[in-house]
């Protein structure tokens, strides 16, 4: 569903040039959680904006159901789904109009938009909110928003970044229950955090990068057999050490 | 469904729309804007109506026809020979002199002060006169008059009051003289005259530039940093960039937006401006006396509010884009925001006029424009030009805008600069974007405008040789270059951006028939557009085309066809259907884009150093609707050279050997139209040149530029 090969991307600095993301390679199926892990300036955030073509890779590609980021930037992006580390809101629009506004930017038909917003909004249960002013909303309210506009296109592959950030614990668990969602649904989930804890309870593979190298990628089996470790956090902690 | 086959079913233009409306809802439910939009002028009017209450006062206050000075005496006898005095008419200056001085004459209230138990002076001291008088009897009566010092109202009935008095000491001398002293010739006879035309000076015209700028940056500002800066502030930049819309059109809608709000406030301000002027009674002050509402006034102050919304807006945009912040899209805007003031000092200024670089000048020009259209001294030439470098500047700033606007500089963490926006992108694109096409006809319009000038300039006092070379070499810097740099530094093909794919050879001897039969249609849409009152050749110019009829007969046969013929066919053509074409064809359907570019084809060819000529438009804007057809259906830039050349070669040969083509008959000096049996020949060699590019050309969907296929 996605695929990614050997994403690489650098930012000029005053004194050269910085590597953000090296080379890094995975794919991902539909129904299936895959971590991006990685401690602050791994190259997650970089990596997840040239997947979803906010940023141009300097070589290689990713491609979304079979069409690659540079031939098509329009039809991957409508195939995505968005989901970033902030809540943000139009504070001046209501709930229904915002989520409409964002169906209307991904070319969902007006009908099918207001039955998506009905069957979403119910699941994340902020239906009762959908007339109000978005800037009125607590933080917890604003995330569920958040996330039901992720879903509004119904697309094939969603993206989360740092989804947990400032998040109490109700917090967490709604996140949680929509990865649960997404994954019953068929969808393939690329999570990107720095919470280790959180992603061995949620994803089913992880790719663990440091300084824009993608390390190890797999199930945790697979990374506590090849690292002889026992948990994500050892495994971790020896990457950082190298 | 899938998402993309969703996708296609929708129309680009009713998003748009819908995309406009969101932003406008946003914007005109913040209570900030509102603020803005409606507190603010009714504020600040009543305010600056006493302000400028205060202001003509004072500036009228040597016109004693306002307000008669008010002096003061102390007795009856005072008042009675003050008012003898006065009323004599020897005290009156000499009419020369009076209309020297406008020709008004200053009125003058005399009264008894006692009567109020003050003496004059105690009167004046308290504010209640202009001016204490007091007359000593004797021979002559000596005469104190005493003004309050620093009083400008009181001075100046000091001075005039003094005159007068100096007048009628000098007319009783001098009836004097003429009684009794035979011979008495005065030393000098003064007939005063002016020359040149009074200028018309309105308030108006004055004043409402300076507001105008003042207003629409107030109702401009905070919306444009909003929806731009904001946007990431609120923490919703990366998922309105992850949609699949094009940035342009994102921007395009809060353009709208932010254009609108900053209408809406200048309107808003105009009415609160005119109502507390009118209800303030100082409406006829500033429209120059006249008791009538302005309306002519307030329309087209109106329509130059659009022209510098539509610009300030764009600026503030392409600024605003690159802040990540509020604050640091405040910051960019205060040196903007006082350098828009400068301009504004302009109109100010007497003598400023808009010609030569002012008309290209950006914010200037519109400043200028607005005081000429108030005090209906503007001319259609440099109005057209501030027009369109106003829009082509607007344009520009947009495509900066929407460059910047979401990109990596504003989602990257890290900083980045202005410089970076500039650097060549890595990979090499098929077609220049819309926005590259927006900044080179921003960067076209000045230049060729500039060049047109000093073209005419030194005309006069050159040969037809080097005119001819010099226009040739004119038409290669600017239209040739100017895109050429573009589409370097945007690194496209040149084959792509510039059709330059060999077309079938069938379609070559179509548009060589076209060519041969073009200039009669262009001939008969110029006499038809006359007839109509567009254009038409007045008797200047008609003198004018003559003598370059004449000078053309002198012009080597060669240099002719390679500087009239070759040159605009190769360059013309590789600029407008090959530049122009390929990169509006982005966002475009093919028939606008036919459309646009003939439009844009014909509005050059109209503006000509300060000078209009309205009756090229038709003509070339048909011409550039028959070559962009061209270019479509070849889906290549040569078949149109040929005819542009075809056709110019045509023209300026028959005009050169004017002398042995006179079995046309008479027509094109007349401006008539030609005879009916050369016009069936013509149009029909012209309609089977379409039937032939027709029947040649492959289908569209073969030849397209791929861009040109995707929707945008």
């Amino acid at each position: 569903m996605l695929l990614v090969d050997s994403l690489t991307k650098a930012f000029p600095l005053d004194d050269g040039l910085l590597t953000a993301v090296d080379g890094v390679s995975f794919r991902i199926a539909p129904s299936e959680v895959f971590g991006l892990l990685g401690p602050n300036g791994a190259g997650k955030t970089t990596t997840m904006r040239m997947i979803l073509g906010l940023l141009e890779p300097d070589s290689g590609w990713a491609e979304v159901g079979g069409v690659r980021t540079a031939t098509d930037p329009m039809a991957v992006k409508s195939r995505l789904g968005f989901v970033s580390a902030s809540d943000g809101v139009y504070p001046w629009l209501t709930v229904r109009e915002m989520l409409l506004y964002f169906a209307d930017l991904y070319g969902v038909e007006m009908e099918l938009a207001e039955q998506r917003c009905e069957s979403l909004t119910d699941m994340m249960d902020i239906k009762h909110l959908m007339d109000r002013r978005a800037g009125e909303l607590s933080t917890g309210q604003r995330q569920r928003v958040t996330l039901v506009r992720g879903l509004i296109h119904d697309p094939p592959v969603m993206l989360l970044d740092e989804p947990t950030r400032g998040l109490d614990v109700v917090g967490v668990q709604t996140i949680f229950d929509y990865i649960d969602i997404l994954r019953r649904g068929g969808k393939a989930v690329v999570v990107c955090t720095h919470r280790l804890d959180e992603a061995e309870r949620l994803c089913d593979r992880f790719g663990l990068l440091h300084k824009g190298q993608l390390k190890y990628c797999g199930t945790l089996d697979e990374l506590k057999q090849e690292t002889r470790r026992d948990s994500l956090v050892d495994i971790f902690v020896d990457l950082i050490r190298q | 469904m899938s998402p993309a086959s969703r996708k296609r079913h929708r129309h680009p233009s009713s998003r748009l729309v819908r995309l406009c409306q969101k932003e406008l809802r946003e914007t005109l439910r913040d209570r900030r804007t509102i603020i803005t939009l409606v507190l603010m002028p009714l504020l600040v009017y009543p305010l600056l109506s006493m302000a400028l209450n205060r202001f003509l006062m004072t500036a009228t206050a040597g016109t004693s026809e306002v307000v008669p000075y008010s002096i003061g005496v102390a007795t009856d006898a005072e008042m009675n020979s003050l008012l003898d005095w006065i009323h004599d008419p020897m005290s009156q200056p000499p009419k020369a002199i009076l209309q020297s001085s406008g020709g008004k004459l200053a009125e003058f209230q005399v009264f008894n002060t006692t009567a109020e138990g003050k003496t004059p002076e105690e009167a004046l001291r308290a504010n209640m006169l202009d001016l204490a008088v007091k007359i000593e009897s004797g021979q002559p009566p000596r005469v104190r008059l005493t003004a309050f010092n620093g009083d400008v109202t009181s001075e100046t009935a000091q001075r005039i009051l003094t005159e007068r008095l100096q007048w009628l000491r000098l007319g009783y001398a001098e009836s004097v003289a003429d009684e009794q002293l035979q011979g008495y010739v005065p030393p000098a006879d003064v007939t005063v005259t002016r020359v040149g035309t009074v200028e018309k000076t309105s308030m108006l015209g004055t004043i409402v530039p300076l507001v105008l700028v003042l207003m629409t940056i107030t109702g401009a500002v905070y919306p444009a940093i909003d929806l731009t800066a904001g946007e990431r502030e609120r923490g919703t930049m990366e998922s309105l960039m992850a949609s699949p819309v094009p940035r342009s059109y994102i921007l395009f809608s809060k353009y709208v937006a932010v254009v609108v709000v900053a209408l809406l406030t200048a309107l808003a301000n105009l009415l609160a401006m005119f109502t507390t002027l009118w209800a303030g009674r100082l409406l006829p002050l500033l429209t120059g006396g006249d008791e009538a509402f302005p309306w002519l006034a307030v329309s087209q102050i109106l329509g130059l509010l659009v022209l510098f919304s539509g610009f300030f807006a764009a600026v503030l945009l392409s600024l605003t884009s690159f802040a990540r912040s509020f604050k640091e899209a405040q910051a960019y805007l205060i040196p903007i925001m006082l350098l828009s003031l400068t301009p504004g000092m302009f109109s100010l200024m007497p003598g400023v006029t808009l010609t030569g670089p002012l008309a290209i000048t950006p914010l200037v020009n519109i400043v200028l424009l607005a005081r000429e259209v108030l005090q209906g001294t503007a001319q259609a030439g440099p109005a057209v030009v501030t027009i369109l470098s106003t829009i082509g500047y607007a344009a520009a700033a947009i495509a900066v805008a929407s460059k910047l606007f979401g990109s990596d500089a504003v989602s990257r963490t890290s900083g980045q600069s202005f410089g970076a926006m500039l650097s060549r992108p890595a990979r090499s694109t098929p077609t220049p974007s819309p926005q590259t096409a927006a900044m080179t006809l921003a960067l076209l319009v000045p230049i060729y405008y500039l060049v047109s000038n000093v073209l005419i300039r030194v005309v006069p006092e050159l040969s037809i040789v080097w005119v001819l070379a010099l226009n040739a070499v004119a038409l290669v810097m600017t239209f040739g270059l100017i895109p050429y740099v573009a589409v370097v530094l945007t690194r496209c093909k040149l084959s792509t951006t510039y059709q330059l794919s060999a077309p079938v050879p069938l379609a070559l001897l179509g548009a060589l028939l076209i060519g041969l039969g073009a200039w009669s249609v262009a001939h008969e849409s110029f006499v038809v557009a006359k007839q109509m009152g567009i254009g038409g050749l007045d008797a200047e110019r008609i003198e004018k085309t003559k003598q370059t009829i004449e000078a053309i007969k002198l012009a080597p046969a060669w240099l002719l066809v390679g500087c009239l013929a070759l040159a605009p066919a190769v360059i013309e053509e590789l600029c407008f259907r090959g530049f122009l074409f390929t990169a509006l064809g982005k966002v475009l359907s093919p028939a606008r884009l036919i459309v646009t570019t003939a439009v844009i084809f014909g509005l050059f060819h109209v503006v000509t150093g300060n000078m209009l000529l309205i009756e090229r438009f038709v003509p070339t804007t048909l011409l550039g609707l028959f070559l962009g057809w061209l270019a479509y259906r070849t889906g290549s830039v040569w078949p149109g050279v040929l005819m542009h050349f075809t056709h110019n070669a045509l023209l300026n040969l028959a005009a050169k050997y004017q002398d042995r083509l006179d079995f046309i008959g008479e027509g094109y000096d007349d401006q008539l139209h030609l005879p009916a049996s050369w016009l069936c020949v013509l149009i029909t060699m012209t309609l089977v040149g379409f039937a032939v590019v027709w029947i040649a050309s492959r289908p569209r969907a073969e030849n397209v530029v791929p861009e040109m296929a995707v929707e945008a």
